[in-house]
């Protein structure tokens, strides 16, 4: 049998390593937060599209439908609307169109928006070479622009059995107020706290 | 924590320490086993108390209970419902199960299993339950504070950020759950180092009770899932407080990401629930089957790999999150693996008691009344994991019969098994048998017409989490009520009978079970004397307690 210093030693040693094992796990988690982005982007996880500097594929005589979906978050006054509901394209080839913000109210907004596709499977052949999407927008106060948005489809999609029977792709924006954007409104809050919302209003969760 | 006879004090076998200080100062495992039991009783209390609440609310359609409390609560009925949810569930989870199965009966019975004197580290032991009344202080407060946290446990942004819920309740719920799983982290360290290195020489891994390796197991997923759950919650409450956004999309973040996070830990979560009770329901089928349990070194592993598998399908609690075709199928195949080694336990279970010499005490009872409601359980759980399947349920109160079966009617019966089993051994005194049969027989009956009827209502499409609901759905939800009743007046006679029987009841001896029992505190006096096995048990030649005197 051990003495008592030996098994006091043991005892410490198991310890330590479960702190270890504790504090690996909390660096793991907040490791995540830029790995789940990564993994968003090289496996489409989510309607996560792909980033191109430009299509290198023959465009190919399949066509497919993109249509095009603009939302606004409540906390920005702005109108944000695509200029062409949908296009047919060929695989392959580069296309360019437009949506057009507008800002609805008297000062000066700074906007970013979100982006994803459905069908989910075809995030990974859908390609953007230029977008408004990649930087924040600033409109000064009724300020009007059309942001443009080039993208491609990647004629793999048409070797990949899960995916090949896409006929039409929908790319979709949300466009928030930027967080350093928004009026410092922290009096603001606690004083709005009557207002506060049940999940039955948001949709549930 | 000596492992010989000869430190001073050892010579004063029962000396108990006097007063207040016995209990705040305590190192004793037994002392801290017992105020983790009472602890878990008093939080059952408040999160039962909820939950009749939420049944009464439920009962007939309209809004007839929390328009009133709402009201007492300076909040108004709908958002007091969802915080009545909440805390039921924070309370069942974190301040019921977790404290009565691992910091209760792990504390208590561990130690003697292996023929330890102690837990490893007593201070830290101390610690890791006065940390839990501070946790408990701080959820209820979290319901006092302004509107109270409505988020359900799940916690999902964006509803428990700042948009959802903007006073600081969120915030205290979010700090309670840091200091229980603080302590929990530390009680698993605890649990792993007193498991790992103080068995009783010859006592090998592989002739360890099975209580000792379920809870082996389950110290080893809290330590693994917790830290997520803390890491989540950090990011949470700097998303609330400090401008960041891990969570918010106009800052880059994605509430997706709080999801997988959340479930990183919350799948392994249920496993820590039950993964005990699979334990207590071994040694107690063994006992009054007066067989050894069948497949021992099967049920070990089974319990492994589930833990093991119970980290790799946290997605299918979101399905419906828009994920690929893929993802859906693999987090499918995987949960659907789980149903193995569950298969594996429950059959070995069945098999335990094929050609015993059953009878059936009231321990016995309770942990086949598992078995059953358990399968039950898993039945519905396999359904749920079909992605197909759950698109349709999501959300409904067919999941809430699921995992009320598997874990309200699994590790609550369980721990009443696991009560009545070691009864005599923490108290000394003798349960009526009377008393433990009718307690179960009325659960029984109460528990089943409480959630059966939540089948019908989930799969006719009746959602969870809304205080109201259409006319159409008002039959199922009374019968549902009036099991809850039954329910109710069944807890208040067993605790009626439990303060009657401790302050009078007749004196228990060492072994009451007989030929069954053979695990090592069924060889010291009932109740257990204060300090047990200083001279350490041999088990080299065998299991020292396999023919008892008695």
């Amino acid at each position: 049998m051990s003495s008592r210093s030996d098994f006091a030693r043991r005892n410490r040693r198991t310890a330590a390593t479960a702190f270890v094992v504790v504090t690996g796990m909390v660096g793991l988690t907040f490791a995540f937060v830029p790995l789940y982005t990564l993994i968003c982007q090289v496996t489409g996880l989510g309607g996560t599209p792909q980033v191109a500097d430009r299509s290198d594929y023959e465009v190919s005589t399949q066509e497919i439908t993109v249509r095009f979906d603009s939302n606004v978050d409540r906390g920005l006054p702005w109108d944000f609307v695509p200029n062409e509901r949908s296009v047919t394209v060929n695989l392959g080839a580069e296309y360019q169109t437009s949506y057009r913000s507008t800002n609805l109210s008297d000062e000066p907004v700074t906007g970013i928006s979100t982006f994803n596709v459905t069908p989910i499977k075809a995030a990974q052949y859908f390609s953007k070479i230029e977008c408004f999407c990649f930087v924040e927008q600033a409109l000064k106060p009724g300020q009007s622009v059309d942001m443009p948005v080039t993208f491609f489809v990647d004629p793999a999609i048409l070797e990949d059995e899960l995916a090949n029977d896409v006929q039409t792709i929908t790319l979709s924006y949300t466009f928030y107020r930027t967080l350093d954007d928004i009026p410092d409104k922290e009096p603001e809050f606690i004083s709005q706290a009557d207002t506060v919302l049940t999940t039955a209003q948001l949709g549930g969760t | 924590m000596s492992t010989t006879a000869t430190h001073a004090h050892d010579d004063h076998h029962d000396h108990a320490p006097k007063g207040i200080w016995r209990w705040l100062n305590s190192t004793n495992h037994k002392d801290i086993g017992t105020m983790y039991l009472w602890f878990s009783v008093l939080s059952a209390l408040v999160g039962g108390g909820l939950s009749f609440l939420i049944r009464l609310e439920l009962g007939e359609p309209g809004i007839q209970v929390f328009n009133v409390v709402g009201e007492m609560m300076g909040s108004e009925a709908k958002q007091f419902y969802n915080v009545t949810v909440t805390a039921h569930a924070l309370l069942m989870v974190f301040f019921v199960v977790m404290p009565a199965l691992i910091g209760g009966f792990g504390n208590w019975m561990v130690p003697m299993m292996i023929g330890a004197p102690d837990m490893a580290f007593p201070r830290m032991n101390n610690i890791s339950f006065w940390l839990m009344p501070p946790a408990l202080i701080l959820l209820v407060l979290s319901a006092f504070m302004g509107k109270g946290a409505g988020t359900g446990w799940t916690l999902y942004p964006p509803l428990s950020g700042l948009a959802g819920q903007p006073d600081m309740s969120v915030d205290f719920a979010i700090l309670s759950l840091h200091l229980a799983g603080a302590s929990s982290i530390l009680g698993a360290t605890n649990f792993i180092t007193t498991i790992l290195n103080m068995r009783a020489p010859g006592m090998t891994m592989h002739k360890a009770p099975l209580f000792v390796w379920a809870t082996l197991i389950t110290a080893v997923l809290l330590l693994l899932a917790m830290p997520v759950l803390a890491g989540a919650l950090t990011m949470l409450l700097f998303d609330r407080n400090f401008g960041t956004a891990f969570f918010d999309p106009a800052g880059g973040g994605d509430p997706i990401l709080w999801q997988h996070l959340f479930w990183f830990f919350g799948h392994p979560e249920v496993y820590i629930m039950i993964l005990p009770a699979f334990g207590i329901v071994s040694h107690i089928v063994s006992t009054f089957s007066r067989k050894p349990v069948f497949g021992y070194l099967g049920m070990a592993y089974a319990m492994a790999s589930i833990g093991i598998v119970g980290f790799i399908v946290w997605a299918h609690h979101m399905y419906t999150v828009g994920m690929g075709v893929n993802y859906r199928a693999y987090f499918v195949a995987v949960t659907m693996a789980i149903a193995v080694p569950t298969g594996i336990k429950i059959f070995s279970w069945i098999a335990t008691m094929w050609g015993g010499s059953i009878s059936f005490k009231t321990p016995m009872v309770w942990s086949i009344g598992f078995i059953f409601l358990f399968t039950v359980g898993g039945v519905t759980g396999v359904v749920l994991a079909n992605a197909g399947m759950d698109i349709v349920m999501h959300d409904t109160y067919y999941v809430v019969a699921h995992f009320h079966y598997v874990l309200s009617l699994g590790a609550i019966f369980a721990i009443f098994a696991a009560f009545y089993y070691w009864f005599d051994k923490m108290t000394g005194k003798v349960y009526p048998e009377w008393a433990g049969q009718l307690h179960f027989w009325t659960t029984f009956v109460g528990v089943n017409v409480l959630f059966f009827p939540q089948h019908f209502l989930g799969l006719a499409g009746m959602p969870r989490r809304y205080i109201d609901y259409p006319d159409i759905f008002a039959e199922w939800n009374m019968v549902s009520t009036w099991g809850a009743y039954i329910t109710m007046a069944s807890t208040v006679f067993f605790l009626i009978v439990t303060l009657f029987v401790m302050i009078g009841g007749r004196k228990s001896v060492a072994n009451p079970w007989g030929d069954g029992a053979t695990t090592l505190e069924w060889t010291v006096d009932s109740p257990a004397p204060f300090h047990t096995f200083e001279d350490t048990p041999d088990f080299t030649g065998g299991n020292p307690a396999a023919h008892p005197a008695e």
